[in-house]
């Protein structure tokens, strides 16, 4: 019978991921999906700020 | 006596909180001699599922440190809530947003857009945006809704006790986890590991009359490293932020940015200080006032640099 195994927080490592391991009836893997259930959007909301001030916040996309 | 069961976790954070704790050095295995870790995703193995089969509060200390910027957060929030005694804002973004509610200040699908659409290393051309579920030939998949705001913890569950900073100091932390162990705790709501004292209380630099003709950006000025910063006409946040830091920004020759949080008392941070700093602007007519403020080049940015989800401003503010 195919199987679903989720490891999710997936851990030791800054940030959030997910995997899903899909197996088939033989027990074999039949497809894995990685994924990142986060997003913050440093992108976007860095527009605007003072170029000084970008070291004090980007420092916080990762703090590990 | 038995051991606590400790949870540690991140929401939409940085890690910087988690390595805050390990930053304690030797002390952390004090800690594991009181305490067995249930949840702490930066380091140990811990998954969801094992929380979930944990009885109602079972947890008795969790330091919950990150925003609550999708519907994951807020699960792990209610579910981390209804397994713990004793539950901790820990970090500016747990109480008040930090740094990724400065995405308050932008609209949500025009992130998603620059994200996943926009940016100059991103190749996209199917323009797929995150869903919340896809269904594959294997099976469905699901990924958490993003909100359209940045919520601080206590906006989505009850908060016992508040650990400000960004992060909070290691010797802060130390305080905090012998007050749980001792059982010597404040009452219910309290801020604790910070002063309720402003930061220029705690700060050694020499404050004369202040009188600022103009404001100046870091790169503007060569500032005198034994005089306040804002007498120097740096926006330092040091008036309206609770101390309790040990002055690091400033000993680096950098202004506060208020990461510690208002003073007790304070319900806006930003507009307490936009009131201090009209207080020491050396103006006689209005348009001198107007002139002095030009100055200032990001004011939601910088005097809600860290409370942007508990500001009153909260999300109204669309650049």
């Amino acid at each position: 019978m195919s199987r679903r195994i989720t490891i999710d927080p997936i851990t030791r490592l800054e940030g959030h991921g997910k995997i899903e391991i899909f197996l088939n009836d033989a027990g074999a893997v039949d497809d894995v999906y990685f994924q990142i259930p986060e997003l913050r959007g440093f992108e976007k909301f860095c527009e605007g700020r003072p170029v000084e001030e970008l070291p004090r916040i980007v420092s916080r996309i990762c703090g590990v | 006596m038995a051991k606590l069961n400790l949870a540690l976790y991140w929401a939409a954070a940085c890690g910087g909180c988690d390595v805050a704790v390990l930053d304690v050095n030797e002390k952390i295995l004090d800690i594991a001699a009181v305490a067995n870790i249930v949840l702490w995703p930066v380091a140990l193995d811990h998954k969801y599922a094992d929380v979930a089969k944990m009885a109602p509060g079972s947890i008795d200390l969790c330091l919950f440190n990150g925003a609550i910027r999708n519907s994951e957060n807020e699960q792990i929030a209610r579910m981390l809530r209804e397994k713990s005694q004793v539950l901790v804002a820990f970090g500016s973004c747990a109480i008040s947003g930090g740094i990724p509610a400065l995405a308050n200040l932008k609209d949500r699908d025009d992130i998603l857009r620059r994200v996943y659409l926009e940016t100059p290393s991103t190749v996209n051309p199917d323009g797929v945006l995150p869903q919340t579920g896809c269904p594959t030939p294997v099976g469905d998949l699901h990924l958490p809704e993003f909100y359209d705001f940045v919520y601080s913890l206590d906006q989505v569950v009850e908060v016992d006790y508040y650990v400000p900073g960004c992060p909070p100091t290691p010797q802060r932390i130390w305080e905090v986890v012998q007050a749980v162990v001792s059982g010597n705790l404040p009452p219910r709501g309290a801020t604790v590991g910070a002063l309720d004292k402003s930061l220029c209380d705690e700060c050694q630099r020499v404050k004369r009359d202040k009188k600022i003709k103009r404001f100046y950006r870091s790169h503007e000025i060569i500032t005198d490293p034994e005089l306040c910063l804002l007498e120097q006409g740096l926006l330092c946040m040091g008036p309206v932020t609770r101390g309790g830091c040990g002055t690091q920004c400033i000993n680096a020759n950098m202004p506060c940015r208020g990461c510690y949080g208002p003073l007790p008392g304070v319900t806006d941070q930003g507009a307490k200080y936009l009131s201090s700093i009209g207080a020491i602007m050396d103006a006689r007519t209005p348009e001198e006032v107007d002139e002095i403020m030009q100055g200032i080049v990001d004011p939601a940015g910088t005097f809600y640099r860290f409370g942007m989800s508990t500001s009153l401003l909260k999300g109204a503010v669309k650049q």
